[in-house]
């Protein structure tokens, strides 16, 4: 049967990453997921806004839901920023009526109502349910390429919000991507933040956790590193460009997403997942990759 | 020391003037901050925070600062450089929202214009054009990707001026 979602953007990933959407459609495509656009949507609300007054960012993620549920849609994200900021939303306007009745009040002159009828859920998650179909699909195994996989905080913390895997012990993502006959390594930080968050007020600290982030993952044997998040994504294939350890040496790793790994070993051309727009080279594994 | 963030830099030698019980009140009635007061200090949030060898005051000092009604809590540097990550929520014994706690008094901080500049500049931002970056065009035509849905910016406003996002300083 045929899913159909509303899908959610947000900023980042137009903005930054329309590799990431180019390749998450492709593989929707292969699935039978049907993606609508999402009229309207304003950004999530994210935890910046959720930082600076918390009856904005319910209002104004609690319109993006309440948009969604007026024309009967559930709504998927590839975001983990959006996915976290929905969800909690959700969460809260569900558990706590004087925000329904904040949120709803501020709704009213646009015609909106939340009423929690619109499912929230993350890419991934779809992906999960359907393991059976993506094996099905795998033409071109990916041999001898050793993940380390950044499930990044907002996907599986906390979980009583994110209600999608084991806080501690995440696995689900991991089961997706070995599908395709690669490999998810084990490394020491791969729960702990990348730092991308903290962009905004120390550009600094952000880099010190990434820095620490990569030295495990190369300590671990991997030869990628893979995410589901635009904000993860950023400070791997973006801010860690040139970024050296004290002994001087490149902390550098190919970044890729989820998505575009399952396209590639679903044998779909390199170039429709947006390859190309990967900014850290992906020539140490290219053959690996076939691309 | 860290100079990354925030004017409280160290307890040495530090005197507080009052025990703010109607602090410790108010920040209980922020969103999370209900089981605030069963906090017994076993410091836990602290050992799996990334931040926690990077600021001078870490999230366990911060939360026996609530306690303890002291608001000069506000100009730690474990406010701002939270990054949100919510190791120390979902590892808290005592079933404590310390994330959203600290979510909480940031926009306390924010009130008291106590901010990163950035966040001052974001708010703007979504206020303005209702997100936080705009697409990049040529990218996605290269991709064969269609145009992002344009956004009624006028409505966003609307929701953002009932909330008041942008008189939110406090004597304004």
């Amino acid at each position: 049967m045929t899913q159909t979602y509303e899908v959610f953007l947000g900023c980042a990933i137009p903005n930054r990453f329309n590799n990431y959407e180019a390749s998450m459609r492709a593989v929707a495509k292969q699935l039978d997921v049907k993606l609508i656009d999402f009229d309207g949507a304003s950004c999530c609300g994210t935890v910046v806004l959720k930082s600076i007054d918390e009856n904005s960012w319910l209002s104004m993620s609690g319109r993006n839901i309440a948009l969604a549920e007026s024309r009967g849609h559930d709504i998927v994200t590839p975001c983990n920023g959006c996915f976290g900021s929905l969800k909690d939303t959700d969460h809260v306007l569900h558990d706590d009526e004087k925000y329904r009745k904040m949120v709803n009040n501020a709704l009213k002159p646009l015609g909106l109502e939340y009423s929690g009828k619109a499912k929230i859920r993350h890419f991934v998650e779809v992906l999960y349910d359907m393991k059976d179909e993506i094996r099905d699909k795998i033409v071109k195994p990916l041999t001898g390429l050793k993940i380390a996989f950044h499930p990044g905080c907002h996907l599986i913390r906390p979980s009583n919000v994110a209600e999608f895997d084991d806080p501690e012990l995440p696995s689900k993502v991991d089961e997706i991507l070995e599908l395709t006959g690669a490999k998810s390594v084990p490394w020491g930080l791969k729960l702990a933040c990348c730092g991308s968050p903290l962009l905004i007020t120390s550009e600094d600290v952000a880099t010190r956790i990434l820095t620490e982030k990569m030295i495990s993952a190369k300590e671990a044997g991997a030869n990628v590193l893979v995410t589901n998040c635009p904000a993860c994504h950023t400070q791997f294939d973006v801010q860690l460009i040139g970024l050296k350890d004290e002994k001087g040496e490149s902390i550098e790793l190919p970044a890729m997403f989820v998505t575009q790994i399952l396209g590639l070993a679903m044998g779909l051309d390199p170039e429709s997942l947006g390859t190309e727009l990967n900014r850290i080279s992906l020539d140490p594994i290219s053959e690996i990759l076939g691309i | 020391m860290t100079e990354s963030w925030g004017q409280f830099k160290s307890f040495e030698g530090k005197k507080f003037d009052t025990l703010d019980a109607e602090f410790t009140k108010e920040v209980s009635k922020l969103l999370g901050g209900k089981d605030l007061t069963a906090c017994f200090q076993c410091a836990k949030c602290s050992a799996g925070c990334p931040v926690s060898d990077k600021v001078n005051i870490q999230v366990h000092e911060l939360m026996r600062m609530l306690l303890f009604g002291l608001k000069e809590v506000l100009e730690t540097d474990m406010v701002w450089l939270c990054t949100t990550c919510y190791t120390c929520q979902e590892r808290c014994p005592q079933g404590i929202d310390i994330t959203d706690i600290i979510f909480g008094l940031k926009n306390m901080a924010f009130k008291k214009k106590i901010t990163p500049p950035g966040y001052v500049a974001a708010r703007k931002s979504l206020y303005d054009s209702g997100k936080l970056y705009e697409p990049t065009e040529w990218e996605r035509e290269d991709l064969e990707l269609d145009d992002v849905p344009e956004l009624n910016v006028e409505d966003t406003r609307k929701v953002l001026d009932k909330t008041g996002l942008m008189k939110l300083e406090e004597g304004e």
